[in-house]
């Protein structure tokens, strides 16, 4: 068929085709999102929070109005209250709340809620039918299958103490007597009738708000009132102290430069920074902003120092060649490892360590004294060097050569580095 | 991102854009949410501005998306461009632009419109007149000769969709497309279709069922007149409209694709002239003309539905816009477009089409779960088994001034637009078969318009039918207008309040996806051939079609020119004639050894019966 065709110039022809390529068919495809960045466990997190704001505004806005329209199709199969749409998306919104925090955390039973949370959330859309609604609707039916896709990622479970444990259920236990208790000395008690009754009643009680519009009439009730009182209030206050108590902990430990576990669970792709040397402050200098970093070091006045020269750092007080020290520090899903104290002995155990938790990840040494970089190659480090021989390298050549060792240092970098 | 400077004012733009669009819509929807408290605070205009700054900041940021942060960083003292300008002085910008144009292309459409402009200035009224003579006159006259080239157009794709032809594969066979099938198909939907589908869904079947057709000589407004009603929808706004632009844009891609012509409207002539001649006067001409007719086209488009728009607005809520309304619409249309055109088809472009989509996708869904579903599932059976029977009847039938004032007119206004949405299909097809080409352009996009047309026209035509609101009446008591027929319809349907927000949303970006590849096909026609246009010649482009927009909107005369418009559909279905006789002849001789669709099918077939044993699946595979 080109046979049949001559041209006049095949120059010609190529710069029409280039007109119609640099038109419609530009070279550099700019996506508009990364697809794969849009399908993992952060997004997840994101999204629900999304559903958390974006109930609360539709459940307000359900309040705004003067009586609850109830045009959707679930209606004809289920009768909900009114005051159930009316309250229904605030509500969730609290519970959803608390489900972030705990997606936040990659915590299995923050997942678990809110894989039963967000499909009831769907409920309220599907009865009114008001076009207010719609849009929580849509972001919830995009919500669920994506959590659902991530649910390996969110398998921490929740480490409560015993103390935390026995609060809690002493809490249930005195909630569960006070209300079965009240509703059955119910005849005892001015204005107690039901069941709702019986709880309002408990709970007023145990918060220590006490109303007083219910109240023991007989010696019987008024005995069995301040059994509640005496375990309900402690256990309720005990309960709070343990489930508050570690929160506060960790932030006055965070403010002295110690980081708890759970504020390193978020971190992904970062560089761990083990002990701390000589080289260590212009190895922060040069990483930069280019990665996060979580530095790990026995040493309490060196974490301290860091905290003040740079705000940014995340600070760890452990010992670097303790594995459970490691897992803290999120070397399972660290870029890299980067072991650099002043003393190598301390080093290789730390390789050691860190090779134990994660045998892939990227490890790199510095090591004190010449003779001991064999040994860090045979615990498995990928690169180690000897900064003090580096240093008198440098220093013969600049003085045998002229060049400066500055220039020496940028070449040896590559050409990548070079608008810096 | 060659250039910097373009990219120093995305990176400008986005920081203006993202705060903008984040204030308006907290307000627009803490409104929409919250309608009794913020209700009352902000009053109509305003709430119509806001939206509109909304949308505009919105739909320019999604288009602009990822600008280069860290870039704007470094550099934030002077925006290079501004330095540029400052040190060649403007005359040297304007030369360079000028230099690149083609002059006769770039010229003309300019001179005519301006004279047009003019002439609306100074005598209005016998203006008018003439051109409205002319339309009378053109369309009676080209009556029969519209009716023959539509019939020919659709036995035309119809045969390259069966035929041997169709499995040419633009570009060689070893080319690849470079657009997914979703995405190109979702482009030339969205480009070949203006907002004009989201104002005639509900209102074109109301029309012809208070005044039914004459083939069918049924009773206005009766029972019998339901599914006559939906079946001219249909004929409107099916194959044979979408034909129009396949039988530009087949040959135009084939020529270009396989015989390396230059990608303008004037290769329709290569068939003619040949390829190698196809820069005499007579291509200048078409590409001239072509010009024109799109810039027509776009503008008064775009001014019709800035009308229609505000007309909807008014009559929903009540909300006059004034004089100045019209046109702060029109610069915020325009705003959007040009960004979008000018950040190219990866970004504006494909972004606003996708989003398009989508709300179309969402609008026909909600209707469909909230619609008269009873009524719409018995009517819509009907009413495409009667437009596939009565197809042909209805394509030659020409009696009467209501298939000149309908049919022809509405033919007339395809082609109108066939000049850009063919060049734009055609540039799209690179490494796609033409039976995919046509397939896309011509079936898969009349589906999708056939399936609206039944959903709102149904839904309009239950309404107005069972009495539960009189559109007819609402309409005449606007003066006819087509755009208010839509509100009726949602009022009567639950959640009416979210389908009039989704609505005004698909009219504006319908008319965005339309005229920012309408920007890209006249940037790329009027600059010479071995230029790609550059972004300073996109943004003029898309900047003067705003202004002949605003222009006509403010002298009126925003009809007439449409009219004007559109009879230059009638040298483009004379075109579209010698192109396709040319092509088949130039697949006659040339292109021996396809296969057609049938052979395809009929080899299919006993692969699927063969056993494995017997025939070895080695040597299926070439």
């Amino acid at each position: 068929m080109s046979a049949n065709t001559p041209r006049v110039s095949r120059k010609e022809d190529d710069v029409r085709q280039s007109v119609v390529d640099a038109v419609f068919y530009p070279a550099d495809r700019i996506p508009f999102v990364e697809w794969s960045e849009l399908s993992g466990a952060k997004p997840a997190v994101v999204l629900v929070g999304a559903v958390t704001v974006l109930s609360f505004v539709t459940g307000l806005s359900n309040l705004s109005r003067a009586d609850p329209a109830l045009d959707g199709p679930l209606t004809a199969f289920i009768a909900i209250p009114p005051s159930a749409i009316q309250f229904g998306g605030v509500l969730a919104a609290f519970v959803l709340g608390l489900v972030t925090v705990g997606l936040h955390r990659r915590k299995r039973l923050a997942w678990s809620v809110g894989v039963v949370v967000l499909p009831s959330v769907i409920l309220l859309p599907l009865t009114t039918a008001q076009a207010t609604d719609i849009p929580l609707l849509l972001l919830t039916t995009f919500t669920v299958p994506l959590l659902v896709r991530n649910r390996s990622r969110f398998d921490r479970t929740i480490d409560l103490s015993s103390l935390q444990i026995a609060s809690l259920v002493a809490i249930f236990g005195v909630l569960l007597y006070g209300t079965v208790g009240s509703y059955g000395l119910r005849d005892q008690f001015v204005e107690l009738d039901t069941w709702t009754d019986a709880v309002y009643y408990v709970l007023v009680t145990i918060a220590t708000v006490g109303y007083g519009d219910i109240t023991p009439v007989s010696a019987e009730a008024r005995w069995f009132s301040l059994s509640i009182i005496v375990f309900g209030t402690g256990a309720f206050t005990v309960a709070i102290g343990a489930l508050i108590g570690p929160a506060i902990e960790s932030r006055m430990a965070k403010a002295f430069g110690v980081m708890t576990a759970s504020d390193l669970t978020l971190l992904e792709d970062h560089i761990v920074v083990l002990g701390h040397g000589d080289i260590t402050e212009p190895l922060l200098d040069e990483l930069g902003e280019q990665a996060e970093i979580v530095v790990v070091t026995p040493d309490q006045s060196k974490i301290s120092s860091l905290q003040d020269d740079d705000g940014d750092l995340n600070l760890l007080t452990g010992d670097p060649s303790d594995e459970s020290v490691l897992r803290d520090a999120g070397v399972e899903a660290a870029r890299g490892v980067v072991v650099s104290s002043n003393d190598d002995a301390r080093d290789v155990l730390a390789v050691i360590a860190t090779k134990n938790v994660n045998p892939d990840v990227r490890t790199v040494a510095a090591a004190t004294e010449q003779k001991y970089v064999e040994k860090f190659r045979s615990v498995g480090v990928d690169a180690v060097l000897n900064p003090r021989s580096i240093g008198g390298r440098l220093l013969s050549q600049s003085i045998l050569d002229g060049s400066d060792p500055e220039t020496l240092l940028r070449s040896a970098d590559g050409e990548d580095d070079e608008s810096s | 991102m060659a250039a910097t400077e373009p990219a120093d004012i995305e990176a400008m733009l986005a920081r203006v854009l993202l705060p903008l669009c984040v204030a308006a819509g907290a307000i627009v929807l803490s409104g929409f949410f919250f309608p009794t408290f913020v209700g009352d605070v902000v009053t109509g205009p305003a709430w119509l501005t806001l939206a509109l700054v909304f949308f505009v900041s919105g739909l320019g940021y999604i288009a602009l998306l990822p600008y280069d942060v860290e870039k704007f960083e470094t550099d934030t003292k002077q925006p290079a461009a501004m330095l540029r300008i400052r040190q060649t002085g403007l005359s040297g910008t304007v030369r360079t632009f000028i230099k690149k144009q083609e002059l006769p292309t770039f010229a003309l459409p300019l001179g005519v419109l301006a004279a047009y402009i003019l002439f609306q200035l100074v005598w209005p009224s016998s203006t008018e007149a003439a051109v409205s003579a002319a339309a009378d006159s053109m369309l009676v006259a080209t009556r029969p000769m519209f009716v023959f080239v539509v019939l020919l157009s659709v036995a035309f794709c119809l045969f390259v969709l069966i035929g041997p032809w169709g499995d040419i594969k633009l570009g060689g066979p070893d080319t690849e497309p470079a657009y997914t099938y979703p995405m190109y198909f979702t482009l030339i939907f969205t480009a070949g279709i203006a907002a004009g589908v989201v104002f005639w869904g509900p209102a074109e079947a109301l029309f012809h069922y208070a005044e039914p057709p004459p083939y069918f000589g049924v009773e206005p407004q009766s029972e019998a007149a339901l599914t006559p009603a939906l079946v001219y929808s249909l004929f409107h706004w099916g194959i044979s409209a979408w034909s129009a632009y396949a039988v530009i844009g087949v040959p135009i891609a084939y020529y270009v694709f396989t015989h390396d012509a230059p990608l303008r409207v004037s290769t329709l002539l290569a068939p003619v002239l040949g390829v190698d001649n196809l820069d005499s006067a007579w291509s200048t001409l078409v590409d001239t003309l072509a010009v024109f007719v799109i810039i027509a086209g776009i503008s008064t488009s775009t001014a019709l539905v800035s009308e229609q728009f505000l007309t909807g607005i008014d009559f929903q809520w009540n909300v006059a816009s004034g004089t100045f309304g019209p046109a702060l619409f029109v610069v915020g249309l325009t705003a959007i477009v040009v960004i979008s055109a000018a950040t190219g088809m990866h970004r504006g472009i494909r972004r606003l089409a996708t989003l398009n989509i989508g709300l179309f996708a969402l609008f026909a869904l909600v209707i469909a779960a909230v619609g008269p579903w009873g009524f719409i599932s018995r009517q819509a059976p009907a009413a495409v088994t009667g437009y596939a029977v009565e197809f042909v009847p209805m394509s030659v039938h020409f009696g009467g001034e209501w298939v000149a004032e309908w049919t022809v007119w509405n033919y007339s206004w395809w082609f109108s637009w066939a000049p850009f949405a063919g060049l734009f299909i055609a540039a799209l097809s690179k490494g796609r078969r033409i039976r995919t080409v046509v397939f896309t352009s011509v079936f898969a996009t009349s589906a999708a318009t056939l399936v609206w047309f039944l959903l709102l026209g149904g839904s309009a035509l239950f309404v107005q039918h069972s009495g539960q609101q009189d559109i007819l009446g609402t309409m005449a008591g606007q003066n006819g207008s087509e755009a208010v027929a839509g509100f009726p319809v949602f009022a009567s349907l639950p959640l009416g309040d979210l389908l009039v927000f989704v609505f005004l949303a698909l009219i504006i970006v319908f008319m965005a996806t339309s005229a920012d590849t309408s920007t890209l096909v006249v940037a790329t026609l009027a600059t010479k051939r071995t230029y790609a246009p550059s972004t300073g010649h996109i943004v003029f482009w898309g900047v003067f079609q705003g202004a002949v927009a605003v222009s006509v909107f403010m002298l009126g005369g925003a009809e007439t020119l449409q009219v004007l418009a559109v009879l230059t559909g009638a040298p483009f279905a004379v075109l579209a004639v010698i192109a396709m006789v040319g092509v088949m002849r130039t697949w006659y001789r040339t292109e021996r050894g396809h296969r057609s669709l049938l052979w395809r099918v009929r080899d299919r077939l006993p692969a699927i019966q063969m056993h494995h044993d017997i025939d070895p699946p080695d040597d299926k595979e070439p």
